[in-house]
């Protein structure tokens, strides 16, 4: 296909402490969700989807696997003559060294020149670290018909919540007219998704004057939007409405899964026509076994089940021994429960084995429980 | 670089599988949930380093070109490696003019182009592993002129059928090649695979073409067997193998892997059997669904009873529905309270109507590709 005028730029630098062990060794957009997914699936995928070619992945922190997994961009499409995924970590340049970026906007005017290779009219940034399907060519069309300088994509959430979220504030025409961070009295409940879109030549002015401002902090919602509604640009709110969940903690990473247990769970990854890419795993598809026992979960190719299963959510190549009970978790790749062994409100990570009769977990906790390390079985 | 190319047959004509072979050469029929028969050959020539594969496609080209597509998946690399689908010309008027050596005249500038010096053959019928680097590592060493594959059976009298079976002397010289009559149990099924060197299986074609036109690779070779003009070898192979020749014994294929001993000799870690990905999201198995000895695909939305089965992709089962002793092949609908055992249901299918389906194992019902029941 030919060229999109608009580059997409994806924010994955985030280290994501509140995922704890789970992001030691990768970054958060590179965490495995629902089955058979990684977070950073559901940017990439909505991305080739909406026929945009290019995408930047922005990183600094632990980006090897992340690196390679986004390297392959044939899994989403996005490897044709004219698109690709591009890993941009932080790189020493000829003026000014070595730097880390120093925020979400500086992350962007480190690689003005890789934006300026493809010369965009437009540039998505997005971040690395939600779940959701949206189309982004129809938020450019809003964004084109108004005739903004930039446009925020923003969620309706509850008015009790919304001094949790970066809030805007906008007239009738859903022009914004005041951004406020975590405001402790909100005036709006429309949250900022962190998803924006930018006419290039102007944001390209203000990336290479902000990066001069030694005051600046470099970053888009403390810096940048608030500069454009001094300067008096057009902004408008791009109001979004469907699944969308921020899967910054365990509880809500748990949670997340979990949704996908219900029938109607707003996120509809079956949808033919708006596709999740991902991996492509050689395995088997899933088997039950004889003796095992069932009820509402969600399973992949390479689960081997011959136990107890409920109100779970199962990765590829999981196995569930015989005698085993895994009850309302979330199992990763590669988690091996042995024979007897009890899992109950907990979110087992990566590779992980639970031993012979061991018990993790309990019904009544009140946070599910993140299970890291293997377990040793009890004798 | 390999010192091989691989090649992977058309649908021989002895190959009957009803209903499945309406539309679709054998190589394309789904196995086990994810899989199309063909896989397993493409799978064991890349996995054995051989990147340069000729698939042959006669009659009912269009699934496989679309399962195929530049081979990617196999692992192959695009720039050094090629999976190169070349079409046949199908006598529609007289089936005996389409065997595999029709096959290859229709193809031979390309097989003329190839470098490699020996060549790998292997049916798309037929489900096995092996590493052909090992057996033409054994094939040059032995000295001989052809190496065939065979693999022992103590079931010929009532199955393999279709198959050729080859008889071994002690220095495992192949002395006969000939049909399975079913005279007895005990047999060597020839596995349809040979490695040789290419300059002579292209000497062998000509002469097939001369002999007869309706004359086979396998038929010229009995030929040669009998005259004894070349050192024709057996090696035997070891593991699980099924050759899908008709309805039953593709039933009996898919349900004797539902044993996960049997299918660990078939899929490991260490030898992965490539498929296309559809990108089908993982499976939701809902509340008061029941399955047992079964393997599901991704995709699928399962409220009722599934046992003993194998389920294909975006498969439906709705409530109270029993698939039983089945096979389910891709995107189809079995209705909220069917009953059905020992069937195979073809893709894009629909039972809702018909509550009750029942046949037997020795002889399982089908139901027609995108029928509505």
């Amino acid at each position: 296909m030919k060229h999109s005028n608009m580059l997409a730029m994806i924010l994955a630098g985030g280290r994501g402490s509140r995922l704890h062990e789970l992001t030691s060794k990768v970054a958060k957009p590179a965490v495995s969700y629902g089955g058979k997914y990684r977070i950073v699936d559901f940017p990439l995928s909505n991305c080739a989807n909406s026929g945009i070619d290019v995408v930047g992945v922005l990183t600094q922190y632990e980006s090897v696997l992340l690196n390679s997994y986004v390297a392959a961009g044939s899994r989403w499409g996005l490897d044709t003559k004219d698109s690709g995924v591009f890993v941009l970590t932080p790189r020493e340049k000829a003026e000014s060294g070595l730097d880390v970026y120093r925020g979400t906007a500086d992350a962007i005017s480190q690689n003005i020149d890789f934006i300026d290779q493809y010369n965009p009219d437009y540039l998505l940034v997005l971040s690395g670290d939600h779940i959701y399907k949206m189309n982004y060519a129809k938020m450019l069309d809003a964004h084109l018909k108004a005739g903004a300088d930039a446009t925020i994509a923003v969620l309706p959430v509850p008015m009790k919540e919304a001094s949790r979220f970066g809030i805007m504030n906008t007239d009738a025409d859903g022009n914004i007219v005041e951004f406020e961070e975590k405001p402790a009295k909100p005036k709006s409940n429309l949250a900022s998704m962190g998803i924006y879109i930018f006419s290039w030549k102007n944001l390209r002015k203000m990336l290479v004057a902000d990066m001069k401002d030694p005051n600046s902090d470099h970053d888009f919602g403390k810096n940048i939007i608030p500069t454009m509604l001094n300067e008096g640009k057009k902004l408008i709110a791009y109001k979004f409405e469907g699944y969308w969940k921020d899967v910054g903690t365990i509880d809500s990473l748990w949670e997340a899964n979990m949704d996908l247990l219900n029938k109607q769970n707003g996120l509809d990854l079956d949808d033919r026509s708006w596709r999740i890419y991902t991996e492509d795993v050689s395995a088997l598809p899933a088997y039950i076994g004889p003796n095992a026992d069932v009820d509402r979960i969600y399973i992949t190719q390479g689960c081997e089940l011959e136990g107890e299963v409920k109100s779970s959510v199962l990765f590829t190549n999981t196995v569930v021994a015989e005698g085993a009970s895994v009850v309302d978790s979330v199992l990763m790749p590669g988690v091996k429960v042995e024979e007897g062994a009890v899992v109950t409100r907990a979110l087992v990570a990566s590779g992980v084995k639970i031993g012979k009769g061991a018990v993790v977990g309990s019904p009544d906790s009140e946070n599910i429980l993140l299970v890291s390390k293997n377990v040793k079985g009890v004798e | 670089m390999a010192k091989a190319f691989g090649i992977v047959t058309s649908t021989p004509r002895r190959v009957n599988v009803y209903g499945l072979q309406d539309c679709r050469p054998a190589g394309a029929f789904s196995f086990l949930g994810r899989y199309r028969v063909i896989d397993f050959p493409i799978s064991n020539l890349t996995n054995s380093g051989i990147e340069n594969i000729q698939v042959y496609l006669n009659k009912f080209p269009r699934s496989l070109t679309d399962h195929l597509g530049t081979g990617r998946q196999y692992n192959i690399n695009s720039k050094n490696g090629r999976l190169q689908l070349l079409y046949c010309n199908h006598n529609n008027h007289n089936e005996v003019y389409n065997t595999d050596v029709s096959d290859y005249l229709d193809n031979m500038d390309y097989l003329n182009l190839i470098s490699q010096e020996y060549v790998v053959i292997q049916p798309c019928y037929m489900i096995f592993k092996q590493d052909f680097a090992d057996v033409l590592e054994e094939h040059i060493q032995s000295g001989a002129d052809i190496s065939m594959l065979y693999h022992k059976v103590n079931n010929g009298r009532d199955h393999f059928l279709s198959c050729r079976v080859v008889t071994v002397d002690k220095d495992q010289r192949i002395t006969s090649l000939s049909e399975n009559r079913g005279n007895r149990a005990s047999q060597s099924v020839f596995m349809d695979s040979y490695v040789m060197k290419k300059d002579l299986f292209i000497d062998l074609v000509k002469k097939a073409r001369d002999y007869s036109s309706t004359f086979s690779l396998a038929q010229m070779i009995t030929k040669e067997c009998e005259e004894q003009n070349l050192n024709i070898r057996g090696i035997q192979h070891k593991g699980y193998f099924a050759a899908i020749c008709d309805l039953q014994s593709y039933y009996d294929a898919s349900t004797e892997l539902l044993d996960m001993k049997v299918a660990r000799s078939l899929f490991s870690d260490d030898w992965p059997i490539y498929t296309r990905t559809t990108d089908s999201c993982p499976t939701q198995v809902f509340e008061g669904a029941n399955i047992y000895h079964s393997l599901v695909s991704d995709g699928c939305e399962i409220e009722g009873t599934v046992a003993n089965s194998v389920i294909g992709r975006g498969v439906k089962i709705g409530k109270d529905a029993v698939v039983k002793n089945s096979i389910v092949l891709s995107y189809s609908e079995i209705g909220p309270g069917v009953h059905m055992e020992y069937q195979i249901v073809d893709k894009w299918a629909k039972v809702i109507k018909t509550k009750e389906l029942i046949a037997k194992p020795d002889d399982p019902g089908y139901v027609k590709t995108a029928d509505r029941l």
